[in-house]
């Protein structure tokens, strides 16, 4: 009998990529990150001895040199932002200051603010160790929708150390900030971890959460010291501030060690020359996965969206379920429900669990010990989250490999093809806009509701006075002398969810079995279009469910369990118009503006797509009402309408630059890639000329599109770059993609780019066509 | 661009509140000029001033003598006397306290629910002072006359007890909460007792009633009717155009349905008292096995045993569970041969849920305290049977479960052969 099945080690599979040909040929990119020293320095002299034997306890001896500064910053009263990789001790960076103030005077009290519950939970254990090793009496608890209602009363009182969400900060915290007073008239320290996660419209609901906490400070007199910790992103400080509405410190002196690193980009093979189409990264990220699962090597394997993670979470629990069962692989991800993922969190850690594929909920400090192996399908879509999910792996030990399959995207290939741009400094910046008004107008209801509002007082930059006044008249609000008072019969907070974009969710009903029907999980109302319409194919778990109807009215998708080999993929159709034009400017080529537009969705029809083969195998209609949406976007018409091209070709012309932005835009500002939509006109309504749009999915908008208006020519030359970087001779989906049919298409969209800018056209570097 | 442009078309993502007509009058008040004050002053209320501001206060008289629903104000003090001369302990029990002690007190707010923002606008009690009952009730006039409101309402309040309908989780919580933003204006809340006589309400006719708000128990218990009533989720509404028009006619009205609910939680006290104290003739049966429970529950078994056995001779369903609380109380004296002689009876009904129980209990007194495996066997037989019968109509869990009693009758008759 032959031993066939001798596991390998992950150095041995470090040598077989390199060697072995199914491999070798794709791997386009392999960069080796040394191991780094620890830069150490001595404890602070002034540190408590309960705390200095805590650490000996932990066998520290020394701390980092980011920790030190952080302490003395924070000690001399500083708000500071730190920036620090994963696994480099940052918790330390704000518990020792808190510690030692609260240990000096134990009226302190502080606020540590965690993204996730999870992350919550993760750091009361690591204080509690803490606070056990150092023989102190210092209280810390959490204070989220799990808390038990009978010790509720304790932590409000008692918590020297209160850990929370923003959301519990947002709907239980601050609307009963009464019960709170020894809380607020004690503040010392507010923790905000995980800073780079509050961007977007979750940042500018959590900046206005923060305003309000402020606000309810003052009220007490309390004057709290802000602790941020980040990610690597381009902008910390800025972020921060921003968040905060406070001066920042950025301590960025990272001392931590960190273990060798391969990270290998892989670039799945060309099955179609003419066309330029890859192998789907999917397959590829199955073929890689399934060799180092079989093999019993921990990996983690990421995917950008939620029914990406369960297609390949099919296809690995088939692959391996002789081998290791297939409890051992298991899916993360935000849908899931808090009981299911705490005991996916605990298998990892345990190591009953090898393999976990997850979207980006993942990427947060969660710890789930050591995974040697990461793997990503396609480019997370910012440099950040792609070091962040790096990070998963070798977070304690030696030798940790990185792959990065790229997807057929331009964005990917675009990543893939200019390595020096991913390895290079990181060039996203995180983009909050607090006074958007829609969130800004929800946050000073809920503000009024916790106290009135006194003339003078501000709340926003855009003026505080106007908009209670406009309140007042939609009887919100009631002025009496100069205050402003909350007049109304609702709890403003329960309507209003920092998370999601749209303000009611569906929720997903499973009556598979009718005699216990129950929820299984729940999602915003624009993805539930395209994701929960009648007969799409929901996956949860690794399980495939058919949606047997969605009852939009109530918001509830009913859905039944079934076995397909099939999923379904949804078209979603936009008509966009010009309300109100705030910004312009004009050259002759070009007209640019950015201002407020009416949106108008429908999700048309969905297609039912392969597994394997990713063949179309039919579709249908979907019926579901339009949804308007009223927001910013910036926008650039042409001057000329390139007559000699005609209609048709410059229809087809500008539908692949449109592709080609939408997926490079999102790089410049730090967004989810559904944050913005790039889309085409020939004749736009307001101008008459053919016009790209790119507009923020959120009403009102939240800072993306301006962004982009102030950097139109900078994101026009990289996509420009990118299409002519491109293999392919006619468009294909790593570049234009393939809606534009014409031949001419590809030359048509550089075209097209080229007139926008003829300064490109001038310092041309490459042919453009082959 | 504007902000009011932009506000107006974002309006469909502004959440909540919204109300067409627009046509606010917000004339910044006089603090001492009291709209409509002789309106008010023909209604019995009077402004208190305070600091540059003011409240309303309203102050009603009742002999005690007067009746309302089933009983006069003056059962209360009797009420009060039979707890001052009763051995029985209970949660409602006024020993120790005279008449006086006790205040009656219910609040309306601008909303639902606990948080900050929902406003108390009216603080209403009565309590007996003499031969008077007498009710007062401090108005909001304004958001920002709270100062006023909470200064006026402790001066006067001098009590021991609060008597509340539901007060324990919403109106005094919202007190405090209130209470807290203005603090350093007004003296402290001093500390209450707390009779809350929801709960009671909540033990006694959960079995008739389908929802135990006051109004149902007044209607259905008390016999309290209202006139004209104004329904209390309108409270809100009626006083956010109170605060508009300063005019007093809403208020009035609220005020009206305050004072019934306070004048009410008076009668149901004493109603309370005379079920608990076992001296109303017209308590039912059913109320009867309920206040048996109670004291059972709070450990007062002595009181739990003599109101049960007042149900036992009859047949009716309400005797068979009396007998069945007396037979489980017996089993925890360890009385086996009283316990068998009740489950026994018990197992006679015709209700196979009660029956089923007493079986279990029969099977294991006769398996493992008068040791007569035959007879366990027999009850164990008879539970299964029932069980069978049961499913499908009840959950059934625990020793009742068919799954454990199939173990228990498998054990019993494997000891049965083994000794014969």
């Amino acid at each position: 009998m032959i031993w066939m099945s001798l596991k390998k080690s992950l150095p041995e599979i470090l040598e077989d990529l390199k060697i072995n040909d199914e491999f070798k040929e794709n791997i386009v990119t392999w960069r080796t990150i040394p191991e780094k020293e620890a830069k150490t320095v001595a404890l602070p002299e002034d540190l408590h001895p309960a705390l200095i034997k805590a650490l000996h306890a932990k066998g520290i001896e020394q701390l980092y040199t980011h920790q030190k500064s952080a302490y003395e910053k924070i000690m001399a009263g500083n708000n500071m932002v730190a920036v620090t990789p994963t696994a480099s001790g940052k918790t330390l960076c704000y518990n020792l200051p808190v510690l030692q103030t609260i240990l000096t005077n134990p009226s302190v009290r502080a606020l540590y603010m965690f993204p996730t519950k999870a992350l919550a939970q993760d750091q009361k254990s690591e204080i509690n160790e803490m606070i056990q090793a150092a023989g102190v009496e210092v209280n810390s608890y959490t204070y989220d929708g799990d808390t038990p209602a009978n010790i509720r009363g304790r932590v409000r009182k008692a918590g020297h150390v209160v850990i929370t969400n923003p959301d519990m900060l947002h709907s239980a915290i601050l609307p009963h900030h009464t019960k709170w007073v020894s809380l607020f008239e004690n503040l010392k320290f507010v923790i905000i971890d995980e800073l780079h996660t509050y961007r977007g419209v979750f940042g500018s609901h959590v900046a206005n959460v923060i305003r309000r906490l402020k606000r309810i400070c003052r009220y007490y007199g309390s004057q709290p010291v802000f602790i941020c910790t980040s990610a690597t992103i381009a902008n910390p400080r800025e972020l921060a501030e921003a968040l905060t509405e406070e001066k920042m410190t950025l301590i960025d002196n990272n001392g931590a060690p960190s273990g060798r690193k391969h990270f290998v980009f892989y670039n799945p093979p060309i099955v179609n020359k003419p066309l330029n189409i890859r192998k789907s990264a999917t397959l590829e990220v199955r073929k890689l996965a399934g060799e180092l699962l079989k093999n019993k090597i921990q990996t983690i394997i990421f995917a950008r969206s939620r029914v990406r993670v369960e297609i390949i979470l099919t296809y690995l629990q088939e692959l391996v379920k002789h081998q290791l069962g297939p409890k051992s692989i298991v899916g993360y991800r935000g849908g899931y429900l808090p009981t299911e993922r705490r005991k996916i969190e605990k298998g990892l850690r345990s190591g009953e669990i090898y393999g976990v594929v997850s979207t980006n909920a993942l990427e947060l400090g969660v710890d789930i010990g050591q995974l040697q192996v990461c793997i990503m399908t396609g480019y997370p879509g910012t440099i950040s989250s792609a070091w962040q999910q790096a990070g998963r792996a070798g977070r304690r030990h030696g030798e940790a490999l990185v792959i990065m399959v790229a997807s057929s995207s331009p964005l990917d290939q675009y990543i893939i093809q200019n390595p020096g741009y991913f390895f290079s400094k990181s060039p996203e910046t995180a983009r909050i806009n607090p006074d958007n008004l829609i969130i800004l107008i929800d946050h000073m209801k809920c503000a009024a509701y916790e106290l009135p509002f006194k003339a003078g007082e501000e709340f926003g930059a855009v003026g505080t006075e106007e908009l209670l006044e406009y309140l007042t008249e939609e009887r919100v609000l009631y002025r009496n002398g100069d205050k402003w008072y909350w007049m109304n019969d609702s709890f403003p907070a329960h309507n209003i969810s920092l998370r999601s974009a749209s303000q009611e969710n569906v929720v997903i009903v499973d009556q598979t079995d009718v005699a216990s029907v129950k929820v299984i999980g729940e999602m915003d109302r624009f993805s539930a279009m395209t994701l929960l319409h009648d007969e799409a194919i929901y996956l949860h778990q690794g399980r495939q469910f058919q949606v047997e109807k969605l009852d939009w009215e109530e918001k509830k998708a009913f859905v039944r369990e079934v076995d397909v080999d099939y999923f379904t993929d949804a078209n979603l159709a936009v008509q966009l118009k010009v309300l109100e034009v705030d910004k312009l400017q004009t050259s002759k080529a070009v007209e640019m503006g950015f201002g407020d537009v009416s949106v108008r969705a429908m999700a048309t029809i969905f297609k039912k797509i392969k597994f394997e083969t990713h063949e179309n195998i039919g579709s249908g209609p979907i019926h579901l009402p339009e949804e308007e949406l009223h927001t910013n976007a910036a926008w650039i018409s042409l001057q000329q309408s390139l007559t000699e091209m005609g209609q048709d070709r410059l229809e087809q012309g500008l539908i692949g630059v449109a592709h080609a932005l939408n997926h490079i835009a999102p790089l410049f500002v730090m967004a989810d890639p559904q944050d913005i939509h790039v889309i085409p006109q020939v004749k736009a309504d307001h101008n008459e000329k053919p016009t790209i749009f790119f507009y923020d999915r959120y009403p009102g908008g939240i800072g993306l599109s301006e962004k982009i208006y102030g950097s139109m020519e900078h994101v026009f030359s990289e996509t420009r770059k990118m299409i002519i970087g491109c293999e392919c001779e006619s468009g294909c989906p790593s570049c234009i993609g393939t809606e534009a049919i014409n031949q001419t298409a590809k030359r048509d969209a550089l075209k097209i780019i080229e007139a926008c800018f003829p300064a490109f056209y001038v310092d041309k570097e490459v042919p453009s066509c082959h | 661009m504007s902000l009011k442009n932009k506000l107006n078309r974002l309006k469909p993502y502004l959440s909540g509140a919204e109300r067409a007509e627009k046509n606010s009058s917000l004339a910044p008040s006089n603090a001492i000029d009291v709209p409509f004050q002789e309106r008010w002053e023909e209604e019995g209320i009077f402004p208190y001033f305070f600091d540059q501001n003011y409240c309303l206060v309203r102050e009603v008289k009742y002999p005690l003598a007067q009746k309302h629903g089933h009983y006069r104000f003056e059962d209360f003090l009797t009420a009060v006397d039979i707890w001052n001369h009763t051995a029985i302990n209970h949660p409602l029990s006024a020993r120790g306290f005279q008449p006086e002690d006790l205040f009656f007190f219910d609040t309306e707010t601008t909303g639902l629910g606990g948080g900050v923002g929902n406003t108390i606008f009216l603080l209403g009690y009565a309590s007996v002072s003499g031969d008077q009952l007498i009710v007062r009730q401090h108005i909001l006039p304004h958001p920002g006359a709270e100062v006023p409101l909470y200064q006026s309402f402790l001066e006067k309040v001098n009590y021991k007890t609060l008597v509340t309908y539901n007060g324990k989780s919403f109106d005094w919580p919202q007190v405090k909460t209130r209470h807290t933003l203005v603090r350093e204006h007004v003296p402290k809340l001093p500390a209450f007792g707390h009779f809350d006589l929801f709960h009671a309400a909540r033990r006694l006719w959960k079995h008739k009633l389908d929802r135990i708000k006051l109004a149902v128990v007044e209607k259905q218990v008390l016999g309290v009717e209202r006139v004209d009533d104004i329904p209390g989720f309108l409270a809100p509404m009626i006083y956010f155009d109170f605060i508009e028009s300063k005019k007093p006619e809403g208020i009035l009205g609220i005020l009206k349905h305050n004072e019934i609910d306070i004048l009410s939680l008076v009668t149901l006290y004493a109603h309370l008292t005379f079920q608990l104290c076992g001296v109303d003739p017209g308590r039912t049966r059913m109320e009867t096995y309920e206040v048996g429970k109670w004291f059972a529950a709070i450990g007062e078994r002595a009181e739990a045993e003599k109101t049960f056995t007042k149900l036992t001779d009859s047949q009716d369903l309400t005797s068979f569970h009396a007998k069945q609380a007396l037979a489980l109380q017996a089993k925890k004296d360890r009385d086996w041969e009283k316990a068998k002689q009740l489950f026994l009876d018990v197992a006679d009904s015709e209700e196979e849920l009660l029956s089923l129980e007493a079986c279990v209990e029969l099977a294991k007194i006769y398996e493992h305290r008068l040791i007569d495996l035959q007879q366990a066997v027999f009850f164990c037989d008879k539970a299964l049977r029932l069980s069978l019968q049961v499913r499908g109509k009840a959950k059934l869990s625990g020793e009742t479960s068919g799954e454990r009693l199939k173990k228990r009758h498998d054990r019993l008759t494997k000891k049965l052969a083994k000794l014969s």
